[in-house]
C-alpha cells in the first residue's frame, strides 16, 4: 500500500538539467524552515550544471509506493499485450504456422483442477470457474465505461480495473486447464443456458449499480483467492492467485471510494443506497455455484452447494461487504445456489455481439 | 544549452514568460487533440464487445484507454494554459470547435477497422512527431509518451489486418481492400490542406509550434506507409496515390467543400458523436459531481 512518509523536516529535491529533458529526482536535504529548503537544495544540487528547474518537496506531503506495492507497478509484466512487440509476435507467430485446421478447443486436468469424490459438490473450481464468467462481463461493462467521461481520471481507472477483470477471467480459465482457442470457447460460443453468472451480472447496467456490483465482485474474488492459497500452500499457481487477490483488493478499494462518495453526496445518496441493497441481495450466491459436470438444467432446488466451503466463503464475504463504510448490505446471511441461463438481456445482448463477428468466420481464424 | 528547437525558435516551460500567440496557440493545439481523442476514440469503442477473442478484446480495451489517457494528458497541458478540461467537450457541444473529419464516420465492417486503424495510427504517429518539435516543451513531452503508445496502437492495427488477410476468406479479405480504399482518401484529407506556397505565413508555423507543413507530413506519412500497406498484400490503386519519379507522392487531391462539410458535423456519424458525449455528460452529472464533493 503507499504511504505517506512521517519524517517532516526531509525535502526531496527535483531538478530538470536541459530543456526537454524531464525533471528528474536528484536526493534529499534536511530544512529546518521550509522557506529555506529550496535555497538549500540549489546549493546541495545546484553547484555544476545549469539547471532549467530546481523544485523541493516536503517529503510528508508526498504519497509514495512502498516495496510491497511493486507487483502492482509491473505494468510490463501484467499486461504484456499492450506491448508494441506483442501484436508482432503474434504476426510474425501465426505467419510461420497458418492452421490449416483449427485445432479442437483442450481442456486439461492442470493447475485448479481438482479430482472429485462427490461430483454433486461443487468444489473450488467450480468457484472459479463460475466468477471467471461474472469478471469477463464485469470487465466488458466497464470497458465500456472508459468513455464515459465521469472524469477523466476515473476513466484511466476503469479502463484498467476492466483490463484486469478480463485478464483475471482468462487466467483462471488457464489455471482451470483451458487452452487459449478453449478460453476463447467458453467466453464466446457458449449459449447463455451454459452460463452460470451470478444474479449481480444482470444489474451492472448504471453506475452506481456497477459500483455495487465491482465492490462485491472483487471481495468475492479476492476472498476466494486467499482461501485456495491457504487450501494448497506452495502450490506453483499460487503466484498467478497471488496477483489476482492484490490486484482486487486494489479494485475492492476503489469500488469502496466510489461508494463513500456515491453515499455521502446528497444527490446520489438515495440511488446509490436503493443499488447497493439490490446488488448485495443477489450477491449471496457468489460462492453458489453448481459443479460444473453436473450439466445444465439441474432444478434450483436440487444439491446443496458445498455448504462448509461455501458458507466459509460467505462469511468472509460478509465482513468485506459490510467494511466500506457506506449504506447497509443486504447480503443474505447464507450462501444462495447459482443456476444456469441467469444474466438476463444484459448478457444475451453481450454475447450475441461477442459472437456478431466470429460467426461469419471460419473456426480458428481469430486467436 | 538547448533552449531551441532545431529550427532556432525559443522553447518555453509551463511558467517561463512567453508571447501570447506561443500561450494561445499551445493551448489551442493541446485543446484540440484532446478533443479529438476523446470523442475519436468512440469509433473503436463501437467495436469494444465484437472483438472477436479475448486476446483482441484485451487489446482493443487496451487502446481505447490509451486513446482516453492521451486526451487526458494534453487536456492537462490545456488546462495547466487555463483552458479547463470540461470545457473542451462543452465547446464541441456548443458548436465552438470540430473533430477532425476522418471521425465523423464508423466502421461498418470489421474487416474495414484494421486498415482504417493502420492509416489513422500511422498518420497520427507521423503528425504527432512533427508537432513534438514544436517550442511548448510540456505538449512536446505529453506527445512523446503519446507517440510510444501509438507503436502499440500501430503494430494491433498490423495484426488485426494481417489476421483477415491471412486466414479470413476471399470475400472477408476483399473487404480489407475495400477498406484500405475508403479510408487511404480520408486520411490523406485528415493532413490538411496544401500549404506549401502559404506555409511561411501561418502564425504557428512562424512562433514554431507547426513545425512542418501539411504536405510534408503528407509527404513522409505516405513514404513510411505505402510500402508497409504493399507488404500485407494489399494492392495499391496508382489512380489512388503513386510515387513520381522524383520519389514525391501523387493522390487525388481530396475534395476540400466536401471535407469541410463533414468537419462541420456534416458526416454520416456527426450527430452519432454528438449525442454520444452529451448524453455522457448529462447521465454522469450527479455522479462527476459526488467525486468532486465528497474528494
Amino acid at each position: 500500500m503507499p504511504h505517506i512518509p512521517t519524517d517532516s523536516d526531509v525535502y526531496e529535491v527535483f531538478a530538470q538539467s536541459g530543456h526537454g529533458t524531464a525533471l528528474s529526482h536528484v536526493g534529499s536535504i534536511v530544512s529546518p524552515r521550509p522557506d529555506a529548503a529550496w535555497h538549500l537544495a540549489k546549493e546541495t544540487y545546484g553547484r555544476r550544471d545549469d539547471l532549467v528547474k530546481l523544485w523541493v518537496v516536503r517529503r510528508t506531503d508526498m504519497i509514495v509506493s512502498s516495496a510491497g506495492d511493486r507487483d502492482l507497478l509491473a505494468a510490463k509484466t501484467r499486461m504484456p499485450y499492450r506491448q508494441p512487440g506483442f501484436p508482432t509476435a503474434r504476426r510474425r507467430d501465426r505467419s510461420a504456422a497458418p492452421p490449416a485446421v483449427a485445432a479442437p478447443p483442450e481442456r486439461r486436468d492442470s493447475g485448479l483442477t481438482e479430482r472429485r469424490d462427490d461430483a454433486r459438490e461443487p468444489r473450488l473450481t467450480d468457484l472459479w470457474l463460475a466468477l471467471a464468467d461474472d469478471l469477463f462481463v464485469l470487465g466488458n461493462r466497464l470497458g465500456e465505461r472508459i468513455v464515459d467521461y465521469i472524469d477523466l481520471e476515473e476513466a484511466l481507472a476503469v479502463g484498467s480495473i476492466g483490463q484486469e477483470a478480463l485478464a483475471h477471467a482468462g487466467t483462471i480459465l488457464v489455471l482451470c486447464g483451458f487452452d487459449q482457442p478453449a478460453v476463447d470457447a467458453r467466453f464466446f460460443d457458449r449459449a447463455q443456458a451454459q452460463w452460470q453468472v451470478s444474479r449481480v451480472v444482470e444489474r451492472l447496467t448504471d453506475w452506481p449499480s456497477l459500483v455495487a456490483g465491482g465492490l462485491v465482485i472483487a471481495a468475492a474474488v479476492a476472498v476466494l483467492a486467499e482461501r485456495t492459497a491457504e487450501a494448497e500452500p506452495g502450490a506453483e499457481w499460487l503466484s498467478a492467485i497471488s496477483a489476482i487477490r492484490d490486484e482486487q483488493l486494489v479494485h475492492l478499494d476503489h469500488w469502496r471510494r466510489w461508494a463513500r462518495a456515491l453515499a455521502a453526496w446528497p444527490e446520489t445518496r438515495t440511488e446509490f443506497a436503493r443499488a447497493y441493497a439490490e446488488v448485495t441481495e443477489c450477491a449471496g450466491d457468489m460462492f453458489g455455484a453448481r459443479p460444473q459436470s453436473q450439466g445444465q438444467g439441474v432444478p434450483a432446488a436440487a444439491p446443496p452447494a458445498g455448504p462448509a466451503l461455501a458458507v466459509t466463503l460467505h462469511e468472509r464475504l460478509a465482513v468485506l461487504v459490510g467494511d466500506n463504510g457506506g449504506p447497509g448490505s443486504r447480503l443474505p446471511d447464507g450462501p444462495r445456489t447459482r443456476t444456469w441461463g441467469v444474466g438476463g438481456s444484459a448478457l444475451a445482448d453481450s454475447l450475441s455481439r461477442g459472437r456478431a463477428i466470429r460467426d461469419h468466420y471460419a473456426p480458428g481464424v481469430f486467436s | 544549452m538547448p533552449m531551441a528547437t532545431a529550427a532556432g525558435h525559443r522553447c518555453y516551460e509551463l511558467w517561463d514568460p512567453m508571447p501570447d500567440e506561443v500561450r494561445e496557440g499551445a493551448r489551442r493545439f493541446a485543446a484540440v487533440q484532446a478533443l479529438n481523442e476523446l470523442v475519436g476514440v468512440l469509433q473503436y469503442v463501437e467495436w469494444l464487445d465484437r472483438a472477436p477473442s479475448h486476446t483482441r478484446r484485451q487489446m482493443l480495451m487496451a487502446k481505447i484507454q490509451d486513446e482516453v489517457g492521451h486526451g487526458h494528458v494534453v487536456a492537462r497541458v490545456a488546462e495547466d494554459l487555463g483552458m479547463p478540461r470540461e470545457q473542451i467537450l462543452l465547446d464541441y457541444l456548443e458548436g465552438r470547435t470540430r473533430i477532425h473529419n476522418i471521425f465523423h464516420y464508423s466502421f461498418a465492417t470489421w474487416e474495414e477497422v484494421g486498415p482504417g486503424l493502420l492509416l489513422t495510427n500511422s498518420a497520427a504517429i507521423t503528425q504527432f512527431q512533427s508537432l513534438a518539435k514544436g517550442v511548448y516543451l510540456p505538449y512536446a513531452r505529453a506527445l512523446r509518451k503519446v507517440e510510444r503508445e501509438e507503436s502499440f496502437h500501430y503494430q494491433h492495427a498490423l495484426d488485426l489486418t494481417h489476421e483477415i488477410l491471412t486466414h479470413g476468406d476471399a470475400e472477408q479479405r476483399r473487404r480489407v481492400q475495400e477498406g484500405f480504399e475508403l479510408w487511404l482518401p480520408r486520411i490523406l484529407a485528415y493532413l490538411g490542406p496544401p500549404d506549401t506556397d502559404t506555409l511561411h505565413t501561418n502564425r504557428m508555423w512562424q512562433v514554431g509550434l507547426k513545425p512542418d507543413g501539411n504536405d510534408e507530413v503528407r509527404q513522409a506519412w505516405l513514404n513510411k506507409i505505402i510500402p508497409v500497406v504493399r507488404k500485407l498484400g494489399l494492392h495499391v490503386d496508382p489512380a489512388l496515390v503513386r510515387q513520381a519519379p522524383s520519389g514525391e507522392w501523387e493522390f487525388e487531391m481530396p475534395d476540400w467543400a466536401q471535407v469541410k462539410k463533414v468537419i462541420a458535423n456534416g458526416g454520416p456519424s456527426s450527430q452519432r458523436r454528438l449525442d454520444w458525449v452529451r448524453n455522457a455528460l448529462d447521465r454522469n452529472a450527479p455522479y462527476r459531481r459526488a467525486l468532486q464533493g465528497v474528494a
